[in-house]
């Protein structure tokens, strides 16, 4: 009997799965006979467009973002060489002119230039940073001297970026290129003398007054040093702050004090830290101006309520028979928070630490209150350093309108959002991993 | 043993302690700095005056060598840009949240979501270069076609760009406090008749607007205080205009161009930007407070 029954049950509920639902007012295969009932499907779709719409738009912000920094900034990752026939005359070496013997080699290579003006735009070809590349074959290999041998010079900004692009036109507006220059590169592409190479410059260099020798490894160093010092400070306040808050502060008007302070803290724009920074640290404690040291220290203070609420977040997500358990065992309430709450809370921790420092990493406005714009071309060695970050080295080559930095700008913005992601994935790995889920 | 308690207890209250004290120091350093700004220029040319120019003379004999400090067309600046970035946000913040809430399959919004999401973790910078590389020709070009002439570094170029900006957040935002509203009430509405539309406009927002315009307030906070974008995108003069199309100035852009290189710290030109930096925290701390308070008063309580 009871079988049967299932099997009508059953069967009477496959029949109502295979219809459409009637009560749906989307099935509507029919078109409404009313009017009003036209108009009002007429305006849902319209509303449901609508919604389409802005969405797409949002996802068109963000492929356009992407887009044009990876179209503006993947030339930056190569460069233009030149091979040059250079004669390491000795006389020469000696006397250390090798700007001459680049000069001479230009020469050669395009015989019969007598004019001044196209003399110089003739040695403008090439790198400012060619006599130190040949300064630094010949320390490495002094049987050099005397001969003479094939080298293959990086070409100047406004040439490689010709090279590489054909922006024939942009570069001649600039002012950057010439049109006899613009016949000698084509020349030395013609019969194969130049080529193009992996920009290894810009992960080796500090920030340089010329497009084609700057790089971000000093600001990328500076960048690390500056988390680092951040870190240092803001984790264990932070977490210090939010196991005193959830576990063993009475609730009082104390803490609700303390806990609308910290969330208004969570939302002052970034650069009154700054101020606070250049007031404080500065003026009144009279810590080295532009060192990764102040730096780190006002990023600290900018995500410290961050971490202050994630933790809180976190601690508040282990259940308290976890607790209970450890003190029931004779824990101390010390012993309970640290030997056990705050090991199930890590994961969290860490997933909102990381994250915090995600933005730390982005952060620029309040670098530049405390002097970490300043022109940098050398990597910071200690925490007193004068130092850059990645953020302010792209506000700064931003700034600069020539045509070889717009390049550099978007390879900069490359690296530090390769950064950011590598931030982020790191935290989702850590809470995939790690995170229990009660 | 309970010795031991005692000072880890006590430390971490010390560790409580400095993160507080953080906030007062906050406070006080840029209050002071505001109050001896005060001290030199009256309030009222402050917050009235229409004339800003810091520059100070080189020589003290110099004809207007104190410069002068009217910050009413930077602030008129920071609302302008505040306001078309908010132009941009709302319809597109609230729109995108509606769809990713009510429309959207739950496949579809498990990935959209955190997708757009990312365009909230880009750095500030990214999107200043954006402006400035990307955004300003492109509505020089379309406004000379029209026939307008815009300026390189327009309002509408920053604030369009802090808009795109903010999006995500309002989106993020409004989209957590839309999915919250109890299925039984657009079940109700649903059941009665109405479309989805309808009962997006009459039952869900209704019930979501508390938490909605807490969103937009936390969203013009953002903007208020948003810096690179503008520092790179709109202008350094401080023009009294209301026309987008126009340069104006905004109070983060003053702190750092009056504050950004070497400087005496004593002039009343680095004090300035104090005072500037005081009423932008006050702004933000206003407009936050009141999103909490919007939030816990007119919540409706449905569960």
């Amino acid at each position: 009997m009871i079988k049967i029954f299932e099997r009508r049950t059953r069967i009477a509920m496959n029949r109502v799965k295979k219809k459409k639902s009637p009560f749906i007012y989307k099935s509507y295969s029919k078109k409404p006979k009313h009017k009003w009932l036209r108009k009002r499907n007429a305006q849902e779709q319209r509303f449901k467009r609508t919604g389409v719409f802005c969405i797409l738009i949002a996802f068109f912000f963000l492929a356009s973002l992407v887009w044009n920094i990876f179209s503006n900034g993947y030339s930056a990752f190569t460069e233009a060489q030149i091979n040059l026939p250079v004669e390491f005359q000795a006389e020469l070496i000696e006397d250390d002119a090798y700007r001459k013997i680049i000069q001479n080699s230009l020469l050669e290579l395009f015989p019969g230039i007598e004019d001044r003006k196209e003399k110089r735009e003739l040695f403008s070809l090439i790198s400012r940073n060619a006599p130190h590349i040949l300064e630094k074959i010949v320390e490495e290999d002094p049987t050099v001297i005397g001969r003479k041998s094939m080298v293959w010079i990086p070409a100047s900004s406004a040439v490689s970026i010709f090279y590489k692009q054909h922006l024939y036109e942009q570069a001649k507006r600039s002012g950057k290129i010439s049109t006899s220059q613009v016949a000698w590169v084509t020349d030395l592409a013609r019969t194969q003398n130049m080529r193009l190479k992996f920009n290894a410059t810009f992960f080796k260099n500090g920030d340089s007054r010329e497009a084609e020798q700057a790089g971000v490894l000093a600001s990328t160093i500076g960048s690390f040093m500056t988390i680092l010092v951040c870190i240092a400070m803001a984790f264990p306040l932070g977490v210090a702050t939010a196991i005193y808050l959830e576990e063993f502060a009475r609730k009082s008007w104390f803490t609700d004090f303390i806990e609308i302070n910290i969330n208004n803290l969570a939302a002052v724009p970034s650069i009154i830290f700054g101020l606070l920074g250049l007031s404080i640290y500065l003026n009144i404690f009279g810590l080295p101006r532009s060192s990764s040291l102040v730096g780190g220290m006002v990023l600290a203070l900018l995500i410290l309520p961050v971490i202050v609420i994630a933790t809180r977040n976190a601690l508040q997500a282990v259940p308290p028979s976890i607790r209970y358990a450890a003190a029931a065992l004779g824990a101390t309430p010390t012993q309970v928070v640290f030997h056990h709450t705050l090991i199930y809370a890590l994961p969290g921790i860490m997933t909102g630490v990381i994250l915090s420092i995600a933005r730390a990493f982005g952060e620029t406005a309040p670098l530049l209150m405390i002097g970490m714009v300043a022109f940098i071309a050398d990597v910071p060695k200690t925490f007193t350093d004068p130092a850059t970050t990645l953020p302010v080295q792209v506000y700064l080559w931003a700034n600069n309108p020539e045509l070889g930095f717009v390049e550099k700008t978007a390879a900069a913005i490359m690296v530090l959002l390769t950064f950011m992601v590598l931030i982020n994935l790191l935290a989702i790995y850590i809470r995939r991993r790690f995170e229990i889920k009660w | 043993m309970a010795k031991f308690e005692k000072l880890i207890k006590a430390s971490l209250l010390a560790c409580t302690m400095l993160s507080v004290l953080v906030t007062g120091l906050i406070v006080l350093s840029v209050f002071s700095e505001t109050l001896r700004f005060f001290s030199h220029i009256p309030l009222s040319d402050f917050f009235f005056g229409t004339e800003w120019s810091p520059q100070m003379a080189m020589r003290d004999d110099q004809a207007g060598s104190s410069g002068t400090f009217g910050a009413v067309p930077i602030f008129m600046g920071t609302f302008l840009v505040t306001l078309i970035a908010m132009a941009v946000a709302t319809p597109l913040g609230l729109y995108a949240a509606i769809f990713l809430s009510v429309y959207a399959s739950p496949r579809f919004k498990a990935w959209a979501k955190p997708i757009l999401e990312i365009l909230a973790g880009v750095p500030s910078v990214v999107y200043g270069y954006f402006a400035v590389i990307t955004l300003a020709p492109i509505l020089r070009a379309g406004g000379e076609m029209v026939g307008l002439s815009i300026a390189s570094e327009s309002a509408l170029t920053a604030g369009t760009v802090m808009g795109i900006m903010i999006t995500p957040y309002v989106m993020s935002l409004s989209e957590d406090v839309i999915s919250s509203v109890p299925k039984s009430l657009s079940f109700g509405s649903l059941a009665i008749g109405a479309t989805q539309s309808e009962t997006i406009k009459k039952v869900i927002l209704p019930a979501a607007l508390p938490g909605i315009v807490s969103a937009l307030l936390l969203g013009v906070s953002r903007g208020v205080g948003e810096t690179m974008v503008v520092v790179m995108a709109a202008g350094l003069a401080a023009n009294l205009t209301l026309n987008p199309l126009e340069s104006v100035t905004t109070a983060t852009v003053q702190i750092v161009t009056l504050l950004v290189g070497d400087h005496e710290f004593d002039s009343d030109k680095t004090l300035a930007a104090f005072a500037l930096g005081f009423s932008l925290f006050f702004m933000t701390l206003l407009l936050n407070i009141a999103a909490l308070i919007i939030v816990k008063r007119y919540r409706e309580q449905y569960d």
